[in-house]
């Protein structure tokens, strides 16, 4: 007689190891939020433990707390507000290339957001370092593109 | 000396974030780089962001008389928290002063000045002249104007409808339908059938402009032959002529003190005030007459005048106060918060838009 098939997702745990080896549990079905783990459990079977080697042990804890809350369906303003209240640009950026790659959509979403809320009033100057990207625009374009737009360049904050 | 490296995100990345900032800051970004320039500039940035702005985020522009003033106000954060404060760097030439905002569609704002009328980009600043209406030009003050402002998405054209008539001849009364294609760029006159219908009895005390709703200009008028006040329905691709009655209870014995027409939620809908009592109306089906439908009953309370404009996505109705506040009711007409945006107690004219990067057909960078 056949074996009875492998019990329900909902109380199962998952094991995810990090790109820099350490391991963390995660709910079933927290992980099929996420849709990379979802495909490699597809893929690998769910008893072993999935490599994630692009994410690492200071980002998935975090991961896994807001996934947590997300099947309980807690996540509300006054949470992800918290969640990000201590969390300075850099490591936002971090934690949304993590969702990135994890194709955690809620998250990256969420992100996206949070990450457009702390760039809306800084400087070309930040955002360029920010992203790393290089001014290409020679002296006189540039300076040209500012006096025809000077209106968006008012009220911005101090760089740090 | 070790370099600290800074993660590379990849523009799609990038895009994604974008699409959250509002117009301002996407206007001073253009300025990064060669490459965000033009992705900011693309047309089809543009149609993303705008089409994420309007799920969550609308606002309104009030603009007082004296002194003049505009302000564009986030009008769901001002009541929520009282946090969000009004956007003071909205301009206008003062020449195009006094002017009447006679509707929004996509972010733009349609103007009515005395000699001219314009469209008008708030949050890129962009205006363009458009001129009268060969009535308007005419006929000027001794007639009525019902103006529409809508986009036809099937020939991506924007239009101005206007529905003039002249008051002052009862016994021989002809109104007029004009329209203005901004690709064609010219107005023309919609000569088919007699068109029986006049502004509501209330025009001068409540000068209603047309509501931009499924692809129509709706506005309640009264039908010149049998004083019946009806929703009448401009379609921007058939460029066609509709009517549809309002709910029986409001033929004949209804003696309501105002009247309007807004969205609510996905449908159309009648709002209706009776001694500080509102109703509000919706329109299941549109243009199937039995579906209306009374959703909500309510007294409005101490405030001293109510008119819906916007519903949140939980449902609670948003409405102005004379033009001077805001209110906010939840679904059992329960006031949630109110807010006063305007000092000067005249009022303000006020209109809401979304954020928006769009160019005009046919302009070259607007932005």
């Amino acid at each position: 007689m056949a074996q009875e098939a492998s019990s329900s997702t909902s109380s199962k745990t998952i094991s995810l190891k990090t790109g820099d080896g350490e391991i963390f549990e995660i709910e079933a079905s927290a992980a099929k939020q996420m849709k990379t783990v979802q495909r490699l459990i597809d893929d690998l079977g769910d008893d072993i433990t999935i490599p994630l080697h692009n994410v690492f042990s200071k980002e998935l804890p975090k991961i896994i707390e807001y996934y947590k809350k997300d099947i309980t369906g807690e996540i509300t303003k006054d949470f992800e507000a918290e969640f990000v209240k201590d969390l300075n640009d850099d490591e936002v950026k971090v934690l949304f290339l993590a969702a990135n790659y994890l194709d955690a959509n809620k998250l990256f979403e969420f992100l996206s957001q949070n990450i457009a809320d702390r760039l809306e009033s800084k400087s070309v100057e930040y955002v360029r370092k920010y992203f790393g990207v290089e001014n290409d625009f020679t002296p006189e374009e540039e300076s040209k593109l500012r006096e025809e737009r000077a209106w968006s360049f008012r009220g911005i904050k101090e760089d740090e | 000396m070790e370099k600290k490296a800074t993660p590379f995100l990849p523009l799609e990345m990038i895009i994604q974030i974008l699409l959250w900032l509002p117009v301002k800051s996407l206007i001073r970004f253009k300025s990064v780089c060669k490459l965000w320039f033009s992705v900011i500039s693309d047309p089809n940035f543009a149609n993303s962001h705008f089409l994420l702005a309007q799920t969550n985020s609308t606002r309104i522009v009030s603009i007082s008389a004296a002194p003049p003033q505009i302000r564009s106000i986030d009008f769901e954060a001002l009541l929520n928290d009282g946090s969000a404060s009004p956007n003071p760097n909205l301009w206008l030439p003062q020449s195009y002063f006094p002017l009447q905002m006679k509707g929004s569609c996509r972010g733009f704002i349609f103007l009515h000045c005395s000699s001219n009328n314009y469209l008008w980009n708030p949050s890129t600043g962009f205006h363009k002249q458009i001129p009268l209406s060969p009535i308007d030009s005419r006929f000027g003050a001794y007639f009525h104007y019902l103006y529409g402002f809508g986009y036809d998405q099937s020939r991506d054209d924007y239009l101005v409808v206007l529905l003039s008539y002249d008051p002052a001849v009862p016994a021989h009364f002809k109104s007029h339908l004009e329209i203005f294609s901004l690709t064609d760029n010219t107005w023309k006159k919609i000569e088919d059938t007699r068109i029986p219908y006049r502004g509501h009895y209330y025009y001068y005390y409540y000068p209603k402009v047309g509501l931009l709703f499924n692809g129509a200009i709706h506005w309640l008028v009264t039908h010149h032959g049998s004083s019946v006040t009806v929703i009448v329905a401009f379609d921007l691709m058939e460029r066609k002529l509709l009517e549809i009655s309002l709910p029986y209870s409001f033929v004949g014995h209804h003696c309501v003190s105002d009247i309007g027409l807004w969205v609510f939620g996905e449908f159309l809908s009648l709002w209706a005030m009776t001694d500080g009592i509102v109703e509000i109306w919706v329109m299941k089906q549109f243009t199937v007459h039995y579906s209306w439908t009374k959703t909500h009953v309510f007294p409005i309370g101490a405030i001293p005048y109510f008119s819906p404009i916007y519903s949140t996505k939980n449902g609670d109705i948003i409405g102005t106060i004379d033009g001077t506040g805001l209110v906010k009711y939840n679904g059992q007409g329960q006031m949630l918060g109110h807010c006063s945006y305007c000092d000067d107690p005249r009022g303000s004219q006020v209109v809401m838009y979304t954020e928006s990067l769009l160019s005009l057909p046919g302009d070259h960078e607007q932005v």
